[in-house]
């Protein structure tokens, strides 16, 4: 069974933020919340690099550990989804997550704040089927249509990748052979516990 | 996909709507941030038993294989 991940390849990332606004549009994300956003470190300095991040879908996703209600579920091939009809908008999965994936509407405590909202991998929420009832709650459902997240789709250097981890890895291993260089897969070993050997 | 087209469109009218209510600007605002992204009324959403929810979505179409063709031509 192929196993859905994430692996932003820092050495091509342009901090574009087209994956960022692809997201935004695919899903009608609302003002205020981005499931997908680029994080630079030494901007302007050398050594400057880029990476774009969103939730993982992690192995054992500590979000689903710390949910009160239980919304989170992951599926047979591991993206993680939750549940917009039981989250009470506690926060708990922001705090948990080490990515700082989980958004909320609102501003506020004690469930003020909102249903969590996060990127599903494009995969839509508990319906397969890309109701209108889904597409308002979760967005779009492109692994349904057989395609797959939009925001590696349209990296302008494709530099992020998604899909089956070993595909994507092997894709990053040729990629570094051929260059000569490097930096990782970044966030693999905490999502993933594992890391793309070269 | 049909149904999704709907429901872009029901909520961009909605938003046009606010648009035009200019004077109640601000608690109208508020309203929109509850519409999307929240849920829709409970007797809409269908749930899917257990199994179907954690059942497999991807597979690997042509579209799929195009990308991961496509991104072995980069170094
Ligand atoms: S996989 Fe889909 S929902 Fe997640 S960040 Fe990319 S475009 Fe957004
Ligand atoms: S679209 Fe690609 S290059 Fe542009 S910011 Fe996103 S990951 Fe980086």
């Amino acid at each position: 069974m192929a196993r859905m991940k994430f692996l932003c390849d820092s050495d091509r990332c342009i901090e574009c933020n087209a994956c960022v606004t692809a997201c935004k549009n695919e899903h009608e994300v609302p003002w205020g919340i981005n499931r997908r956003r680029v994080v630079t470190i030494n901007d302007g300095r050398p050594g400057e690099r880029s990476i774009s991040m969103a939730c993982m879908h992690c192995t054992d996703a500590p979000c689903a550990a710390v949910c009160p209600v239980s919304c989170f579920y992951t599926t047979a091939d591991a993206i993680v989804l939750h549940d917009k009809d039981l989250c009470i908008g506690c926060g708990y999965c922001f705090y948990a997550c080490p990515f700082g994936a989980p958004q909320y509407p609102r501003v506020g405590n004690f469930g003020s704040r909102g249903k969590m909202d996060k990127c599903t991998f494009c995969a839509g929420g508990p319906q397969q089927d890309n109701t209108r009832a889904e597409y308002i709650q979760y967005g779009s459902n492109r692994i349904a249509e057989g395609k797959l997240p939009l925001c590696a789709e349209m990296c302008s250097t494709k530099a992020l990748l998604a899909g089956d981890g070993e595909i994507i890895a092997t894709i990053y291993r040729e990629r570094v052979q051929r260059r000569g260089y490097g930096s990782g897969a970044w966030g693999w070993r905490t999502a993933y516990r594992e890391t793309v050997s070269i | 996909m049909s149904g999704r087209t709907d429901g872009t469109a029901e909520r961009r009218g909605f938003l046009r709507a606010l648009g035009l209510a200019a004077a109640g600007a601000t608690a109208a605002g508020a309203a929109a941030a509850q519409t999307r992204a929240d849920s829709v009324p409970a007797g809409q959403a269908r749930k899917e038993n257990e199994q179907q929810r954690v059942a497999a979505r991807y597979r690997e179409t042509d579209h799929v294989k195009a990308y991961y063709r496509t991104n072995r031509y980069e170094h």
